[in-house]
């Protein structure tokens, strides 16, 4: 009966419509309308364990940003910890993927095994670590001290210096397949036509390398890097269980600082501040990443 | 020749050494898991399990409430299958079929609003989820996970349908199929694949996420595992060996259902951002 009717109804030019708009009113009910009531919630004073005091206060937890300490080392390790981890993955994930673009079973077993730490859960990537990097127990400690590349053995995540280095070999480790994946497809798209012009020409591998490969992966790079840049300064995951921003603030980024302010402390509306200045950053690679993919189609 | 035979080593030799660095913490995790506790926590580093034992694995599943943990997680990870499996194949075979005014805008909207940030909507979702009472129940949460993953599931399922030839359904319309079960009988069963691909990618997604999942539930009663198992980390002092082995049985799963859409999936990954 209903079939009947439905059958008729996708025939018309309504149709199209209709089996997006599902998908869209959900998105305004989980997204757009929690981002704007986000935005209204920086402006307020809201913290669950004081109600008395919540209402409107104008720009006054914007101001508190610029004066809070915990606030500009958050804002500063955010910019070291996405800069280095960008930068470590994609040169990781550049090299295996020029490694990867060739026939072969071992280079295909090697494909997948490398992606495995890319679909692993978060908890886990924090646990095998935390366990790896132990003082006392760990086996990086371990290898290295038999290698005399140390006297003794070092407390990864006690010591300031070394908490953020470890945090980020922990991210590259789990991040860097993203780009392999996405720089090996582009590679598998660039016609061999050219590489074998350039082989009649006499050029060596690393010129054909820096003026065939990189120039026509260009666009590919460009997206996965604004793509990482921007997954990286949202997700306070791994930080979260490693150091929960410790020794100090020593590992505190934007993302888990906003986070912490409205799981451990229900200060919703300075949360919100926090979270609006991360979107305003985030906007401008946002918008970065949109010009690219115009100009791609 | 010999040149050669020098390049391939070279290769062979990178690869295998960044191989090596990711596997080997997941492969040193599966060793541990295997060790008595006091073998663990000892002065001589063991490679090789001296004691190989199940004691670890047995701990984890019957001394804490990882099996209710388990269960969660499970119910949680298919809800959130079929709302976004649902709404967004729906969505994604109309982008792919029709042309119509806002279509590029509305492929756009889907790309863009996944560069939000989690924690900006993580506390008004929280807010809302507490006035419908939704706080600690599986269908919260999944619906929580649906802001990330309904858009990406769009995204993916355009570009399985975007490889389907529409003249497979322009004859089967001719033979008297309408639109809808055209989609049915001839569309999707063609696009199984990268249905269930797409399908495997939103499981691992949801099975695996943390941040919601702490935010939103507070009892073991909805807890998913990777809140239980963090938690219990920071509780009870969980030792290494059943840390271990509750690792190992929660991304055994993910492994193997990864490795049998792997050369689907990153088909399915690739093909919007290399289009180029």
């Amino acid at each position: 009966m209903y079939a009947k009717q439905l059958g008729e109804l996708s025939e018309t030019r309504s149709w199209a419509y209709i089996l997006i708009l599902p998908s869209i009113v959900l998105i305004f009910i989980v997204i757009i309308y929690p981002v704007f009531h986000g935005v209204s919630l920086s402006f307020q004073e809201m913290q669950l364990t004081k109600p008395h005091k919540s209402g409107f206060v104008g720009l006054k937890n914007y101001y508190k940003l610029f004066t809070d300490e915990v606030f500009l080392i958050s804002l500063k390790n955010t910019g070291i910890w996405v800069t280095v981890v960008t930068i470590l993955e994609f040169s990781l994930g550049l090299l295996s993927a020029v490694l990867l673009n060739r026939a072969g079973l071992f280079v295909k077993i090697a494909g997948v095994l490398i992606l495995l730490p890319w679909i692993l859960p978060s908890v886990v990537a924090a646990n095998i670590w935390a366990l790896m990097l132990d003082s006392r127990l760990g086996v990086l400690n371990d290898m290295l001290y038999q290698m005399g590349l140390i006297r003794e053995y070092v407390a990864w995540f006690a010591e300031k210096e070394t908490a953020l280095i470890s945090t980020m070999l922990i991210e590259v480790w789990k991040g860097f397949p993203f780009f392999s994946l996405l720089l090996l497809a582009g590679l598998q798209s660039i016609d061999d036509e050219l590489y074998e012009a350039g082989r009649v020409d006499g050029a060596s591998d690393m010129a054909m390398f820096w003026y065939i490969t990189l120039p026509m992966l260009k666009p590919v790079i460009v997206a996965t890097i604004v793509l990482r840049v921007i997954s990286l300064v949202n997700s306070p995951d791994l930080i979260l269980i490693l150091t929960n921003g410790g020794p100090g603030y020593s590992t505190h980024v934007l993302s888990l600082y906003a986070f912490l302010k409205a799981y451990s402390e229900f200060n919703f509306g300075y949360s919100g501040t926090i979270s609006v200045f991360m979107f305003l950053i985030l906007i401008f690679f946002t918008i970065l990443y949109v010009r690219m993919s115009r100009l791609n189609s | 020749m010999k040149n050669n035979l020098k390049k391939k080593s070279l290769i062979i030799l990178l690869l295998g050494l960044i191989v090596l660095y990711s596997v080997f913490p997941i492969v040193w995790t599966l060793i541990t898991s295997f060790k008595p506790e006091s073998d663990i926590v000892t002065n001589e580093l063991q490679y090789i399990p001296e004691n190989f034992t199940l004691a670890n694995y047995s701990a984890i599943w019957t001394r804490s409430g990882y099996p209710r943990l388990i269960a969660n997680s499970l119910q949680v990870t298919l809800i959130t299958m079929v709302i976004c499996m649902t709404l967004g194949t729906l969505a994604a075979y109309s982008l792919s079929r029709y042309q119509f005014k806002i279509r590029n805008q509305i492929l756009l909207f889907y790309l863009v609003i996944r560069m939000f940030p989690v924690v900006l909507m993580i506390v008004p979702l929280w807010i809302m989820m507490r006035y419908f009472g939704l706080l600690n129940t599986h269908l919260g949460l999944a619906i929580a996970y649906t802001t990330f993953l309904l858009p990406l599931c769009v995204w993916m399922m355009k570009s399985f349908f975007d490889a389907i030839p529409p003249d497979l359904e322009d004859s089967a319309r001719i033979d008297g199929c309408s639109r809808l079960t055209a989609l049915f009988y001839v569309v999707l069963p063609l696009a199984r694949g990268g249905l269930m691909a797409t399908a495997i990618f939103i499981g691992i997604a949801a099975w695996n996420e943390y941040l919601f999942a702490l935010m939103f539930t507070n009892s073991q009663e909805s807890q998913t595992w990777p809140v239980g198992l963090a938690l219990m980390v920071g509780e009870f002092q969980l030792p290494w060996g059943a840390l271990s082995a509750g690792g190992i049985i929660s991304i055994f799963p993910v492994i193997l259902l990864f490795s049998l859409v792997q050369q689907t999936l990153v088909k399915g990954l690739t093909s919007g951002a290399v289009k180029g």
